[in-house]
């Protein structure tokens, strides 16, 4: 196949060049002739294919000779496209042609070489700003703006005192990009210049001071929208760069220059729907510095954007209990990002008059707001809360926060959340009810306690078996010798919890039977309270539980072993063989303590699990000697994975000061 | 920046990986580098229901616990931001109803049978808003007609069953749509009317289950939308290889106003209609419009 066969539709060509074997014979051409299609479809189909090719080298020859066919727009473009996805197989004959005669295939050569990125671009394109050629010029800074390196920089810094303001322009723009601020003076010079101002703005920016925050202020004053958008982003790439201990400062900067300009709010309410995430960013800033509680709404759906929800959050929880109530009422309105957001937020926002329109919320928000709005009734100190909040109790999507809940509520009407617990027991509402009376009731709940432990549901039994020991230590063991007897295991489970808790010389011995349950979770259970109880009688069984298949168990033998201060070399190297990785990981944890422990980190840094490897470079770091030293280097050299070389490096830099 | 609730564990760069991998390894939903902090608030929640201290607990729990098949369904709830609602997308409606409905009227005018399906339908507003359209449809009077709705999680699906829906998902639905379609269930709650609701079915799908997907029949157009930003270029193509196979030929296929499929293979045409661009399975070789040429 030598040429393109002429199809009717764009479809067809499109889905042809899609469906081309890269190995076919006569296939560079095919997709080169593709490049030069009508449709931009089809084009973008031949650049993708001939990112496939091999070799790239042969292939971006070709796409070059294609740069230089003056009048075909379209095809130039598509082979520009190709060369960016070709890699460094591009770089040599993009280089070579920064040396071309024609200044549109140097420009071509330079802007390609930006869109690619490599390193090893950095020191042609420095040189290539000797070029004769104006817009040459122009490409290549803005090419080394995206390359980078130290040659660059300096390179654009120089630029920025050229004649040519287009070439300032670009250096200053490639800067921005670099993140690599001139001094202070050279920007507030810059700004001047009003067709620089906008770059300069975002230059300023880079630079944490408080005087490049005033400078950034006056921007917002601007006529120019571009102008004032640019200053807000500045700002809040600013508010990233800055100290959390000097926010404030520049919080106050910004909101003297806001409270000067009469249409503030109008501006920031246009700026937080901007295009630009930066200056939506900025504009979060501003509003949080203000405390302009009607922008409320507006704030939340910046939580559209997911990389700008911790700004969100942020400002919202600036805005006070009238920023809460304007979201409240806005919830049904809200898209589902910023209802979450919302939410979110008033936990911090809400007060007594917030619980009418949180329980309405409650009846159809989505059930991963409903956790955060119960959160939120809890702290409006209201009585009125408790009811609703123990109703919750019966959702197991919201049982655990209504409970952790009522205790917060409890801190300030304790006697109507205890009504309404002990209520919804008497009801027998939910056995959830039982650890909410017990952990707010205290001692004179623990009648009702006893009685609930022999109840016949055995979710009854559990739930106050468990919670006894939080209030009375002597009835807790009481309650939970006789459940680890129970013939039902969550039962049995939630008495090995609870003298797991308790402790205690007799802790061992009661927990014994649990460690061989016919039930998992049982096992599990007591595993985890031979741990917690300090129950040293019980390290035989531990040390057996280590090779077990089942790495839960083993991970927790592991760590009930380590809590007990009771792990022995040998368990520990037995164990550093388990096929789970999550079981190696607690045996270093475990062994970090030791001597044997470094040994084994050692040993364990070529595991083939990453995480196990970073897990044993943290060991080193926090346990190891200098000895320690040479084997972490040898294997940061080679180590493939970037979480684990980052542990490595850190253990390496540790290590190196011992 | 106001402080939240320091009681929550933050998450590590290592937890982060471990839990975006596992729920990878799932579903082939990615959750991006610079999304920890999103991944971190979402699950906390999650973290809070079960009483686990921290993500790497956390991690574990979805290793090893009895229930950890159910909570990975909750985990990739939460991490997948449900932006649903009644008559969402309307010019994409309007482009389904006016030009596409009448072709496969046209199609399918000797069965008289119509398959939609609503992919990763969520809540199902999705599902009962084609129903909808559908019911609103003269054309269809008499024939058998259905939308099949599908989801990874569970829990999703069982809101769907229920069909039930507060003011947040009737934002776009006009009175009079509200007034045909629903009936008032509480306070500030409507549900969707029996005979729409006998109109869609649901089911429990991985969008990367090959063989799962077997269980959907055959449908004349699926509507997966917003549902393939979460994935990969490689797990996209897997979807689109799942539904093309699902796909009658000559069937369509509907994506979010924001999705295209460039780069991602020759298993379907573009189609270009007045108000929207849609995506079509090739009819098998001889035929058009399901007829021979």
């Amino acid at each position: 196949m030598s040429h393109l066969p002429i199809f009717p539709a764009e479809e067809e060509r499109y889905r042809a060049l899609q469906e081309l074997d890269p190995r076919a014979e006569g296939i560079l051409d095919v997709l080169v002739t593709g490049l030069h299609d009508e449709s931009w479809r089809v084009r973008h189909a031949a650049a993708t294919g001939l990112q496939r090719l091999t070799p790239p080298e042969h292939v971006a020859s070709r796409l070059v000779s294609v740069l230089g066919e003056r009048g075909e727009t379209g095809a130039r473009n598509a082979a520009a496209e190709a060369l960016a996805g070709l890699g460094p197989a591009a770089l040599a004959p993009l280089v070579k042609l920064l040396g071309h005669l024609d200044p549109d295939q140097r420009k071509f050569a330079a802007d390609i070489l930006g869109q690619l990125g490599l390193g090893a671009a950095e020191l042609p394109l420095v040189q290539a700003l000797e070029d004769p050629d104006l817009n040459v010029r122009v490409a290549v800074a803005e090419a080394l703006g995206r390359v980078g390196g130290e040659h660059a920089a300096r390179a654009l810094s120089r630029l920025l005192g050229d004649a040519e303001p287009l070439l300032r322009l670009s250096a200053l723009e490639g800067l921005a990009l670099l993140r690599r601020p001139p001094p202070l003076p050279v920007v507030v010079a810059l700004l001047d210049d009003a067709r620089l101002r906008r770059s300069a703005f975002r230059v300023l920016g880079l630079i944490p001071q408080v005087a490049a925050t005033e400078r950034l202020c006056q921007g917002l004053s601007s006529d120019a929208r571009s102008i004032r958008e640019a200053a807000l982003a500045a700002l809040g790439t600013q508010a990233s760069l800055v100290e959390p201990s000097r926010r404030s400062e520049l919080e106050a900067v910004i909101l003297a220059a806001l409270r000067r300009l009469p249409d503030a709010v109008t501006r920031l309410e246009q700026a937080l729907e901007a295009e630009d995430v930066a200056v939506r960013s900025g504009a979060l800033l501003a509003v949080a510095a203000m405390g302009e509680a009607s922008l409320a709404v507006r704030v939340a759906e910046v939580a559209r954007e997911d990389r700008l929800l911790r700004d969100v959050l942020g400002t919202l929880g600036r805005l006070g209990s009238e920023g809460g109530r304007l979201l409240l009422a806005a919830m049904a309105d809200l898209s589902a990002p910023a209802r979450a957001a919302a939410a979110e937020a008033l936990v911090d926002l809400v007060d007594p008059g917030s619980v009418t329109p949180l329980c309405a919320l409650l009846e159809w928000a989505e059930d991963d707001l409903r956790g955060v709005v119960v959160r939120a009734l809890g702290r409006t100190r209201a009585p009125e809360a408790a009811s609703p909040l123990v109703d919750l109790l019966r959702d197991p999507v919201t049982a655990g926060a209504a409970t952790r809940a009522l205790g917060v509520l409890a801190g300030s009407c304790r006697a109507a959340v205890l009504s309404a617990l002990e209520d919804a027991v008497a009801r027998r509402a939910t056995p959830v009810a039982v650890t909410a009376l017990g952990r707010v009731g205290g001692a004179p709940a623990l009648p009702s306690l006893r009685a609930l432990a022999r109840d016949v549901d055995p979710r009854w039994r559990a739930a106050a078996v468990e919670v006894a020991g939080e209030v009375d230590g002597r009835v807790g063991r009481e309650l939970a010798r006789v459940a680890l007897a129970d013939e039902a295991s969550p039962v049995r489970a939630a008495g090995a919890r609870a003298m797991g808790r308790l402790g205690g010389t007799e802790a061992g011995a009661l927990l014994r039977s649990a460690l061989q349950d016919e039930d998992a979770s049982v096992r599990r259970a007591a595993v985890e309270a031979v741990g917690e109880s300090g129950a040293v009688d019980r390290v035989p069984e531990l040390e057996r539980l280590v090779r077990h298949p089942d790495g839960a168990l083993a991970v927790a033998a592991v760590r009930a072993l380590s809590r007990l201060g009771r792990v022995e070399a040998k368990v520990l190297r037995e164990a550093s063989g388990h096929p789970d990785e999550e079981v190696v990981k607690a045996v270093l944890s475990a062994g970090a303590v030791s001597r044997e422990g470094v040994t084994l980190a050692v040993s364990l840094l070529e595991h083939p699990h990453w995480d196990v490897r970073a897990a044993a470079a943290r060991v080193l770091g926090d346990s190891g000697g200098p000895e320690c030293l040479e084997p972490a280097r040898r294997v940061l050299e080679t180590e493939p994975d970037a979480l684990a070389r980052q542990a490595l490096a850190d253990a390496v830099g540790r290590l190196s000061r011992r | 920046m106001a402080r939240f609730d320091d009681s929550r564990p933050e998450m590590t760069a290592e937890e982060f990986r471990l839990l975006r991998d596992h729920v990878y390894a799932h579903c082939g939903i990615l959750v991006h580098e610079d999304m920890k902090f999103v991944m971190e608030r979402r699950l906390w929640p999650r973290l809070e229901t079960l009483g686990v201290p921290d993500f790497s607990a956390y991690h574990r729990y979805l290793r090893y616990d009895a229930n950890r098949h159910a909570e990975l369904e909750a985990a990739v709830e939460s991490l997948t931001t449900h932006e649903t609602y009644f008559f969402r997308e309307p010019s994409q409606l309007k482009a389904f109803r006016e030009e596409l409905l009448p072709v496969l009227e046209k199609r399918n005018a000797r069965t008289k049978r119509l398959r939609l399906w609503s992919a990763g339908c969520s809540s199902g507003e999705e599902a009962y808003t084609l129903a909808m359209v559908l019911r609103d449809e003269p054309r269809f009077e008499g024939w058998d007609v259905e939308v099949y709705g599908s989801d990874i999680s569970r829990r999703v699906l069982t809101m769907a069953r229920r069909a039930e829906y507060g003011p947040s998902a009737l934002r776009a639905t006009s009175a009079d749509l509200l007034e045909r379609f629903f009936v008032p269930a509480g306070n500030t709650k409507v549900r969707v009317r029996d005979d729409v609701r006998a109109m869609v079915s649901f089911g429990h799908h991985n969008l990367l289950d090959e063989a799962g997907s077997q269980l959907v029949m055959k449908m004349d157009a699926v509507f997966c939308r917003n549902v393939m930003i979460y994935f990969d270029q490689s797990a996209r193509r897997k979807v689109l290889r799942i539904l093309r196979d699902r796909l009658v030929p000559g069937g369509y296929l509907l994506l979010g106003h924001s999705e295209n499929l460039l780069n991602l293979g020759a298993d379907f045409e573009l189609v270009h209609l007045r108000g929207d661009l849609v995506y079509r399975r090739p009819e098998l070789p001889g035929l058009v419009g399901g007829e021979v040429r």
